[in-house]
This record gives C-alpha cells, sequence and structure tokens, in this order.
C-alpha cells in the first residue's frame, strides 16, 4: 500500500506540475495580441527582434502570469489553513469574511494616503490588508465561541463580509473621481495591472509564509484530527492556533492587496486537492494545494482575459461559477463525512 | 515501584467550579484501576485532569516522581495515551493512518514514519486484531471497529499509562471481552498501568485491581473489589433506592 499510495502522489504531483506549465505558456501566448512560444523564448534571451511583442511579454503578461501563480496558491494555501483551523471543509478567506475586512481596511488606506495625494507602497497596503483581516478573523473566533454548527459559522462570516463591502462601498462612493476607477476595478478581484515590483514583494512574503507553513505540518497533522487528541500527543494546541490563524490572515491579506478579494479558490482548490490525493497529510496537501490554487487561477485568468475580450471578466465571476459549485457538492455530502 | 501516579491534595473541575476536592491516592505500576461512581460525579474529568487535558484547580499530580505540570509534551505523550470519547475529525485517513498517529511523539520533525514506525503500527494492530481493517476507510467502519482502532492506536503510542473513558459502551460482549483481555495482556507483558471509567460494574469487579469510587464531591472508596462490592455500599453509591433494588431482585438483574 505504501508504494501505491507514493506513486499516486508523483503522479499527482506530475500532473499538477504539468498543468501548471501548459497553462503559464498560455497565460502568456493566449490575448489581444497572439504570441508564440518562439516570441517568448527569444524575449526571454533577450534577442527579441520586435519590441511591442517583448514589452507586452517583460511588462504586462509575464507579471500578471506569475502573480496569479503566487497568489492563486496563497489563496489556496490561505483556505487550507482555515479548513483545518475550523474543521470545517467549507470555510475560505472569502466566505469568512477575511477577505473582504481586508478590502475595506485597503480601501480606507488608498483613500487616505491618495487624498494627501501620497501613493501607497505595497508594503503598506499588505499592512493595512492583514490589520483588515486579523480584525474580521478576531470577530469569527468571538462567535466561534458561541456557535457550533459550520453553516453558521459561514453565515456568521458571510455577514461580516457584507458589513465590510458596505463600508467599502460607502469609502469608493465619496472618494474623489479619478481614484475610482482604479479602487473600483481592484475591489472586485482582478489580476490586472501587475508590476514586477508587485512581484517582488508578493514573492518574498507568500514564499516565506509558505516555507512557515510548511513547518508546521507535523503539528497540524494532529490538530487535524481534534484538539483533544493533539492535546493528547504533546502539541501545543494554542501555539498552532495562534499560528494558523496569523499565517491565513497574512496570506489573505497579501492577495487582497494585490488582487483584491476573490471568490471560493480558497475552499474548491484543496477540496480538489485532497479528493486528488486521496491523503489527509498537510505535507503532501500544504505543496499540492498550493500547486491546486495557482493552477485553478492560472485557468480562471486566461478565462477571465479571453472570454469576451476586450472586455476583461473580473476574476471573481469566473473563479465562481467553477468554484460555488464545489461547495454545494462539499454541503450536499456533508452525511457522508459525519459531523465535522 | 511505589506511587507510579500520585496525587497532593487534588482538586479538580471545570471553569474554575471545583468537582471533587482533596484527592490523595498512589496507584502502582502495572495496576488495572477503574473509576465507578454516578452519571456528571466527575469521572471524566478526573482523567483528563490526570492526562492534563483539563487544568486543575488546586494540588498536584505525580507521575514517576515527576511533576505533570512540568512536563514536556513531548514528556507526557510517551508516558500517557488516552482513548477519550472524542471522535476524531480527521478526514481520508484510512484505519492504518488513524493508528500510526500514535507513533507521533516518536517521528521526527516532519512526522514521517521510519520503517521501525510502520512495524510497531503493524504489530499495534495484530495484537488488536484489526489487522484486516488496515485499508480501509476510518469513517466507514462500525463503532465497535473504531473503538479497536482506536485501542490500537493509544497502544501504538507506547505508553506507560493508558487512559480509557467508559471504552467498552460502544462494543458487543465478544469484542468487550477481547478488548478487556488486550488490556489485561498488556499489564501482564510490559507493565502497562491502566485507568479507566465503566459503567459496568460486573466488568468492573472482575477485572480491576482496585476501584476508585467518586461519590458527590469526593473519593468515597478507594479499595480492591472486595472491599468495595458490597451490595449496601453499591446500592449507597449509586443511590439504588430499596424499591428499585426490590424491583432488580424480582427480576434476578444483578447489580454488580
Amino acid at each position: 500500500m505504501g508504494k501505491k499510495r507514493t506513486l499516486r502522489y508523483i503522479i499527482a504531483f506530475a500532473m499538477l506540475l504539468l498543468g501548471i506549465g501548459v497553462f503559464l505558456v498560455l497565460n502568456v501566448c493566449v490575448g489581444s495580441v497572439k504570441i508564440s512560444i518562439g516570441d517568448i523564448l527569444s524575449s526571454l534571451s533577450g534577442s527579441a527582434n520586435d519590441k511591442t511583442i517583448d514589452t507586452i511579454i517583460r511588462n504586462i503578461r509575464l507579471p500578471r502570469t506569475v502573480a496569479v501563480f503566487i497568489l492563486g496558491g496563497a489563496l489556496a494555501l490561505s483556505g487550507y489553513l482555515l479548513q483545518t483551523f475550523f474543521h470545517n471543509p467549507i470555510a475560505g478567506p472569502f466566505v469568512l469574511g477575511i477577505s473582504s475586512g481586508a478590502k475595506m481596511c485597503v480601501a480606507l488606506a488608498m483613500v487616505f494616503l491618495l487624498s494627501k495625494s501620497l501613493k501607497a507602497s505595497s508594503i503598506t497596503l499588505i499592512a493595512a490588508a492583514f490589520v483588515g483581516a486579523m480584525i474580521c478573523m478576531g470577530f469569527v473566533l468571538l462567535m466561534t465561541r458561541r456557535i457550533d454548527s459550520m453553516a453558521m459559522l459561514i453565515v456568521c462570516g458571510v455577514m461580516i463580509g457584507y458589513i465590510c463591502s458596505a463600508i467599502t462601498e460607502l469609502v469608493v462612493t465619496f472618494a474623489s473621481d479619478a481614484d475610482i476607477v482604479n479602487l473600483h476595478n481592484w475591489s472586485r478581484g482582478s489580476f490586472s495591472g501587475m508590476t514586477w515590483d508587485n512581484v517582488k514583494v508578493m514573492a518574498v512574503v507568500i514564499s516565506i509564509t509558505f516555507i512557515l507553513v510548511f513547518l508546521l505540518s507535523k503539528p497540524l497533522d494532529a490538530y487535524n484530527l481534534g484538539e483533544s487528541f493533539a492535546k493528547g500527543m504533546g502539541v501545543n494546541v494554542k501555539a498552532i492556533r495562534v499560528f494558523t490563524v496569523l499565517l491565513s490572515s497574512l496570506l489573505s491579506a497579501c492577495i487582497v492587496a494585490f488582487a483584491g478579494p476573490i471568490s471560493f479558490v480558497g475552499i474548491a482548490a484543496p477540496h480538489l486537492i485532497k479528493k486528488l490525493f486521496n491523503t489527509s497529510k498537510p505535507i503532501i496537501l500544504i505543496p499540492a494545494s498550493f500547486l491546486g490554487g495557482s493552477l485553478f487561477c492560472l485557468f480562471c485568468d486566461l478565462l477571465a482575459r479571453n472570454l469576451f475580450a476586450p472586455t476583461e471578466l473580473n476574476i471573481s465571476t469566473v473563479t465562481a461559477v467553477f468554484g460555488a459549485p464545489v461547495v454545494i457538492f462539499i454541503l450536499l455530502n456533508k452525511k457522508e463525512r459525519g459531523n465535522s | 515501584m511505589e506511587g507510579f501516579i500520585k496525587t497532593d491534595k487534588l482538586t479538580i473541575g471545570y471553569n474554575g467550579r471545583p468537582l471533587i476536592k482533596d484527592i490523595d491516592i498512589e496507584i502502582k505500576k502495572g495496576e488495572i484501576i477503574t473509576i465507578i461512581g454516578p452519571n456528571g460525579v466527575g469521572k471524566s474529568t478526573l482523567l483528563k485532569s490526570i492526562a492534563r487535558q483539563t487544568d486543575v484547580i488546586g494540588g498536584s499530580i505525580f507521575i514517576d516522581d515527576k511533576e505533570l505540570s512540568k512536563m514536556s509534551g513531548n514528556e507526557l505523550s510517551k508516558k500517557i495515551a488516552v482513548l477519550f470519547t472524542d471522535r476524531i475529525k480527521g478526514e481520508m485517513m484510512s484505519c492504518f493512518d488513524v493508528v500510526a498517529t500514535g507513533r507521533y511523539p516518536y517521528t521526527g520533525y516532519f512526522g514521517i514514519l521510519s520503517k521501525s514506525d510502520r512495524e510497531t503500527v503493524e504489530n499495534t494492530m495484530k495484537l488488536v486484531k484489526v489487522e484486516e481493517l488496515k485499508d480501509r476507510d476510518f469513517k466507514k467502519i462500525s463503532d465497535g471497529q473504531r473503538q479497536r482502532i482506536m485501542l490500537a492506536r493509544a497502544l501504538c503510542q507506547e505508553p506507560e499509562i493508558v487512559l480509557l473513558d467508559e471504552p467498552a459502551t460502544f462494543l458487543d460482549i465478544r469484542h468487550k471481552l477481547e478488548f478487556l483481555s488486550i488490556l489485561e495482556k498488556m499489564k501482564e507483558e510490559r507493565k502497562l498501568t491502566v485507568i479507566m471509567s465503566v459503567h459496568e460494574l460486573d466488568i468492573a469487579r472482575k477485572i480491576s485491581d482496585r476501584i476508585l469510587c467518586l461519590k458527590g464531591d469526593k473519593i468515597d472508596r478507594f479499595g480492591t473489589p472486595e472491599e468495595v462490592f458490597e451490595e449496601e455500599y453499591i446500592c449507597e453509591l449509586f443511590d439504588v433506592k430499596e424499591d428499585i433494588n426490590a424491583y432488580a431482585k424480582e427480576r434476578n438483574i444483578s447489580l454488580f
């Protein structure tokens, strides 16, 4: 059985990597300007003939594609952590209102800084988003003391999300006209307008977070069974809970700061990955969820850009179409998985 | 090895509200202790306190002359394994996976099972006679099978003490006997100390070395089966009134 399983893991990982490879190339190639693989290669090797195409590859398509890869993975990982934390397969940064909280604080920070005609740096935005994420996480945690049911938790999260969205709308409504366009696009979730500077910051923040999460895989494995079991195995449950909250909030914050709130990836990707790998081992699921989220987002972003080109769809429009059915499916299958 | 587990003026309870006060007991290595008493008296709380899953209100617990509250989590988990009534929440785990979680205190930083860990898991599953369940999904087996898997999990931790909270409740008679025989075997072979709460007084009477009786807010009696199982005392402990006892006699239902 051990060997059979290892083989399954290897095949599944290979499939994920292959899919990501294919979509990385597709995301750069397909668009209003068609680009061939030859163009990419010559652009990367610095021997491009056509300056326009070179610029499109280097400054628009490539940073965006890399950003989608990183943020998509972060989104799935953040969802995975929240699902582990709440022992709830439909927990995620979006449904728990954490994304919306981050969005609210980023909008406030943006409008405030713009009114002083300062440009917000990536780090400032991440910090603002983190504050917002932590505030909403705090509310959610307060509520978990009173409610036990998985559906109620989600309902409360969605309500928190609506409150935060309302405040964001209010801020956007009263922001000066020039800022609105940007703010509006961003507040609905979009990967457009990524620069290499953005990519650098997110790569650093998210890879550090990823490593920290990966280092927690053994205690998370114990925590998965339930708190009493984790305690019985000598795990410091309180510390694990604090770390999980901080890391998942940081991941959500990073995504929101750059791409706005994106729905359902955080639930759908880890769930599909669990089915694919048929395991509950965090040491497998942490990297696999990351890759799964990346693949899912690359696919959705490709559709968002090209389906109704030149009009670009919000990324959440696409992720919801593919992600929401997964959530419904999980709820319908609730019986099978007992009360958890 | 006198006083392998010792308590000193121990007071236990929930949320700062004491349930049982001034517990001063000593338990020897390799003893089987059962805890009996009416519902809600604090049997589970006592077990949880010894497992360090509930904060004690006052006093202290010593295991092998070391204070429980000063032990590291890892040290504790190599000494004590528990089988409580909490359900496992993990998904997509085979029974092997569940038993293997018992190796947690022994595995390295990333929790990967070594070859000897795998052997321990397999041997324990054989001992508990559940090796044929190895590849089955843990969520899709019967309650009785689940309980045996959980016992295998606890034993796989290679503890010196096992704490069990009403372990036999879901088992049919054959599996109940099998379960108890494994505990006795482990007691003989590995000097395993067993502390468990039970409702079945006949079982408590037959397999315990000593019985801990909880009543009100104190330990009422702590002694051998002969010392505890007197009809008058059991009726008093469980508040079995005369008319009910008369009914039991009429129907020939023995109390223990």
